[in-house]
């Protein structure tokens, strides 16, 4: 078996404790002590029942005062909250996604942008009835981009990307009202249902939270997977590796953090050129490292390998290293402590785009049209750092493991094809899959999602849930942090096939693939619901009828909410480690637990208690294998 | 029924026959009684490599059967799955090592039922340097009598060895195929039992050559599947028995390709299920990835280092 062994959460808290001995020499803030300052939360926001919608209040909910000035009672308070969340994490990734349509639409021939999987995007126009024949690959992309770019703002009709799930689940959808029009009206009207004396009734919020989750899973996540596939290449396999230790004490250490592969592609680029590596050179560097945090990380070691520095809660721990010339970040979960972090230390913060600015940051604006000379620019400025490095604070914790990743739902196909037999199989199809579930083989899968949160011990739900969940034979598909957490332990590693049941050991031999695949970033949770109505397509099920779930044990952001209800909504099981701030309404934790259940055939389990968590999954998933007789 | 359901029915099944033959051996000879396999020096080689212990009388041999019993866990995991069915090829070692008590001969031509220690040592050079390129396990009845003689003959001319379990040795048999471990064709025996006797050379082969140590079952199970070519082609019907012998040979790293369509489970490159009984032999290899390695000579009888060992008889 080797001297394989996965790095407990235990070393990863040694090793944090370490670094933060180094911030304290330098009198750096850190999330812990944070923490501890918001310790206890307030109640009342914690049970959601706080509504500051308008300027009568804020109101809030107790037995006392059971409702609030306008009338609304906690049911309403509670739901409108929810889905307020839900919109904020709908626009986050949908804008997300139209900055990669908007790359597409400025992409060419001998540009900063090239489409680089030009068979994906054939691919796609013919699903959207566009011609292809005899059409320059430059003029088709700016023109799947424009019709992208509408599906933002279409006045009529639903989401192109909803024909892609099975007929059931379409009418399912159409059924129950809740198919996504133009991804920012389903925003928009949900910030209109939730102003001040518009929708009050629990039933009528959800629903529109599913809608506006569909909206982005099916909208604006999936124009950002597929459009990103098309730009920087569809994911294969390939081995990188993971945690702190990936960072060298001898190069320029360039972190890339955020989201949008637009930036970090680029940065990657430079980092890359025999130009940029001399220049380093002349400043005592061996070389450029770039590592990444967070989901920018997975988009580029999903496509090139490049190492993961950590996940959300390690963010801060990266600057703390000592070694790190420059952390240049986009969008989206990016602590502002960055900012006076770095400060402490000659790392230099660099902000890139007009929806994150933050105090204490170098911004230089980044668009697709001065991509190249800004990459190299950001490139130089972390080359010339080096020189600045206090060499006696510098420490990288020596700990790192290998990772195979790039599990797209193409590469998973492609894995497939590998076990099947020529005499007998078609391929191109998740068929072999499907029949190591029936079979028994494979118990299940699990899709785990999803962030670090303070609220959990970091890291340690995500990997003991998956440890369990692979003994138990039942396949997990990661991404976000994760998939970074699941890497940082050593999950990805082939090796960790040891660690499985029977079952899903023989299937990782005889496919050659780890136990956990790491299928990209939070937008490329879109992949999953192809990989979920692929499932459902070629073995006759409905989406709901699969022994499949969805787990985010340690959620934290608007993102992880909007990510949640269209998984929910797409007939998927999902499983929450934190409440979503609906405990205070028993009417709206009812409907998301069970009553939803009626629309779309799938719910919500909360349950703080890691162990139970992935016992319930373990049992949702032999429930849906006993249903259909496998 | 699901697979696995199958497979602990057989298994039980199989449990059942095998309590019952044991307690009526020891009510007819004692507890005290000898058994053995002859010409062997491994016991019963099955049961002494998979848990390192050996059988020598039949008060061992019922404890032995309260071990395999306890690996026949009811969890709907495949591990328990592939468990049940090597519990079940144990016992299928148990019931033919009775037919050898006080020296009797049980099996007579053409079958060979056990096989002896020095026919493994002497097949097992060519397997190890890919003389041998494989070993096919035929179990049952083929379509037709015809099938029967091409699918044998088909492998006998890629030079793998072929043993052969109930009625489809009847069919070579009509059908004149030349059988013997001098061609490579080696009935076994007309039980479905008696495919023990295949499994036995497996295990043998990973004691012998692998030096595997007896007991070690992770390892002794992790070496046939890297290094010995079996495969296992079992024709329709497929009772609940031979599907547990099947968890079992899929155990030991051995592809099953049936022809079975009811109320069978396919899993990839484990459990194939094709119908055209004339393609068993592509599937089969691809299955096993077995490479043949063979240059086509057009010459107007079968060539192959399988016939090395024909004797030619004056008629």
């Amino acid at each position: 078996m080797g001297d394989f062994k996965l790095t407990s959460v235990d070393e990863f808290e040694a090793a944090t404790a370490r670094l933060l001995e180094t911030g304290a020499k330098v009198g750096a803030d850190s999330w812990q002590l944070r923490v501890k300052n918001q310790s206890p939360h307030c109640k009342f926001g914690e049970t959601g029942v706080c509504c500051r919608i308008c300027a009568m209040g804020p109101c809030r909910i107790t037995p006392k005062a059971p409702r609030g000035i306008c009338g609304c009672d906690v049911h309403g308070i509670v739901g409108r909250n929810y889905l307020k969340f839900t919109a904020g994490g709908a626009a986050t990734h949908s804008d997300h996604g139209r900055e990669i349509c908007h790359t597409l639409y400025l992409s060419a021939e001998d540009g900063n942008y090239k489409v680089k999987d030009p068979e994906k995007l054939k691919r796609i126009a013919k699903e959207w009835g566009v011609e292809t024949e005899g059409k320059d690959i430059y003029d088709l992309a700016h023109e799947m981009a424009e019709l992208a770019l509408l599906e933002y703002g279409k006045p009529f009709g639903t989401q192109r990307w909803l024909k892609r799930a099975p007929q059931t689940t379409q009418d399912i959808w159409d059924r129950e009202g809740i198919a996504p029009r133009a991804i920012d009206r389903e925003v928009s009207t949900s910030l209109h249902m939730t102003h001040m004396g518009c929708s009050s009734k629990p039933e009528a919020l959800i629903r529109q939270s599913l809608r506006a989750g569909l909206a982005d899973g099916w909208g604006g996540s999936m124009c950002g997977t597929e459009f990103s596939d098309v730009l920087f290449g569809t994911p294969k396999p390939i081995d990188t590796e993971a945690n702190l230790g990936v960072m060298n004490a001898e190069n320029v250490n360039i972190i890339v953090h955020g989201h949008d592969p637009s930036l970090s592609e680029m940065i990657c680029e430079y980092a890359d050129d025999p130009e940029m590596i001399a220049y380093a050179k002349s400043f005592g560097a061996k070389g450029i490292t770039v590592s990444g945090v967070c989901c920018t990380s997975n988009e580029v070691a999903m496509r090139r390998g490049i190492p993961m520095a950590g996940n959300f809660l390690q963010q801060e721990n990266v600057v703390l290293t000592g070694a790190c010339e420059a952390i240049v970040v986009d969008v989206q979960c990016i602590f502002p402590a960055l900012g006076p972090l770095s400060k402490c230390f000659h790392t230099k913060f660099i902000t890139t785009s007009p929806i994150a600015q933050m105090p204490d940051s170098e911004f230089i604006e980044f668009h697709a049209e001065n991509a190249g000379e800004n990459a190299k620019a950001i490139v130089k400025l972390a080359c010339e750092n080096f020189v600045n490095r206090n060499k006696d604070l510098v420490y990288i914790p020596d700990m790192k493991q290998k990772a195979t990743v790039g599990y797209s739902v193409e590469a998973i196909v492609k894995v497939l094809d590998g076990v099947t037999n020529s005499q007998v199989d078609e391929t191109g199809t998740t068929k072999p899959l499907i029949e190591c579930i029936t079979s028994g083989v494979i118990r299940g899968a699990v899709a785990m999602v999803g962030c670090n949160n303070p609220k959990i011990r970091p890291d340690h739900a995500h990997i003991e849930l998956m440890k369990k969940l692979i003994a138990n034979d039942i396949v997990v598909i990661a991404s976000g942090c994760a998939a970074q957490a699941a890497a940082k332990a050593g999950l990805m590693d082939k090796q960790s096939k040891d660690l499985c049941g029977a079952g899903l050991k023989r299937v990782c031999e005889l496919a050659d693939i780890p136990p956990v695949l790491h299928m990209g970033s939070c937008v490329d949770i879109s992949r999953m619901m192809i990989l979920a109505a692929t499932l459902a397509k070629d073995s006759g099920l409905k989406i709901s009828q699969l022994p499949v779930v969805g787990c985010a044990p340690e959620w934290m952001s608007e993102k992880a909410v909007s990510i949640g209800n269209y998984v929910v909504a797409t007939g998927i099981d999902t499983f929450l480690g934190v409440d979503p701030y609906v405990s205070g309404s028993s009417e709206v934790a009812e409907l998301l637990t069970n009553g939803v259940r009626e629309w779309v055939e799938a719910a919500y389990t909360v349950e703080k208690d890691i162990d139970k968590l992935v016992d319930s999954m373990i049992d949702r998933i032999e429930e849906k294998r006993a249903a259909i007789g496998i | 029924m699901t697979l696995f359901d199958r497979v602990f029915n057989g298994s039980d099944a199989v449990y059942g026959l095998t309590e019952g033959a044991i307690n009526a051996a020891i009510e007819k000879h004692g507890a005290d009684k000898e058994v053995s396999f002859p010409n062997t020096a491994y016991s019963l080689p099955c049961y002494y490599g998979v848990t390192g212990t050996k059988v020598t009388n039949l008060g061992e041999l019922k404890d032995a059967l309260g071990v395999a019993k306890s690996l026949m866990t009811r969890e709907k995991r495949l591990n328990d799955a592939f468990m049940s069915g090597v519990a079940t090829a144990l016992c299928a070692e148990f019931i033919e090592v009775l037919k050898y008590i006080d020296g009797a001969e049980p099996y007579s031509e053409p079958c060979y039922g056990h096989l002896a220690d020095a026919i493994i040592r002497e097949l097992g050079v060519p397997l190890v340097t890919g003389d041998i390129p494989g070993v096919a396990v035929i179990l049952g009845k083929a379509p037709t009598a015809d099938d029967a003689a091409a699918l044998v003959k088909s492998y006998q001319a890629q030079g793998i060895l072929v043993t052969l379990v109930g009625d489809v040795i009847d069919q070579c048999a009509e059908k004149g195929v030349n059988m013997g471990a001098g061609v490579r064709v080696i009935p076994l025996g007309k039980d479905v039992t008696a495919v023990i006797h295949v499994v036995s050379v497996a295990i043998r082969a990973a004691l012998i050559f692998g030096n595997v140590a007896p007991g070690d079952a992770g390892a002794l199970m992790k070496y046939t599947f890297e290094r010995v070519p079996a495969f296992v082609n079992a024709f329709a019907p497929l009772d609940d028995v031979v599907v547990a012998c099947g968890a079992g040979a899929i155990a030991l790293g051995f592809p099953v390709i049936t022809n079975e369509t009811e109320n069978i489970f396919r899993v990839p490159k484990s459990l194939i299920v094709q119908e055209d009984v004339s393609k068993f032999n592509a599937t089969s290899l691809e299955a096993r990835d077995i490479k043949i390695k063979i240059t086509n000579i057009d010459i107007p009888v079968a060539f192959a280092s399988a016939f090395e060992g024909e004797i030619i008889r004056r008629k």
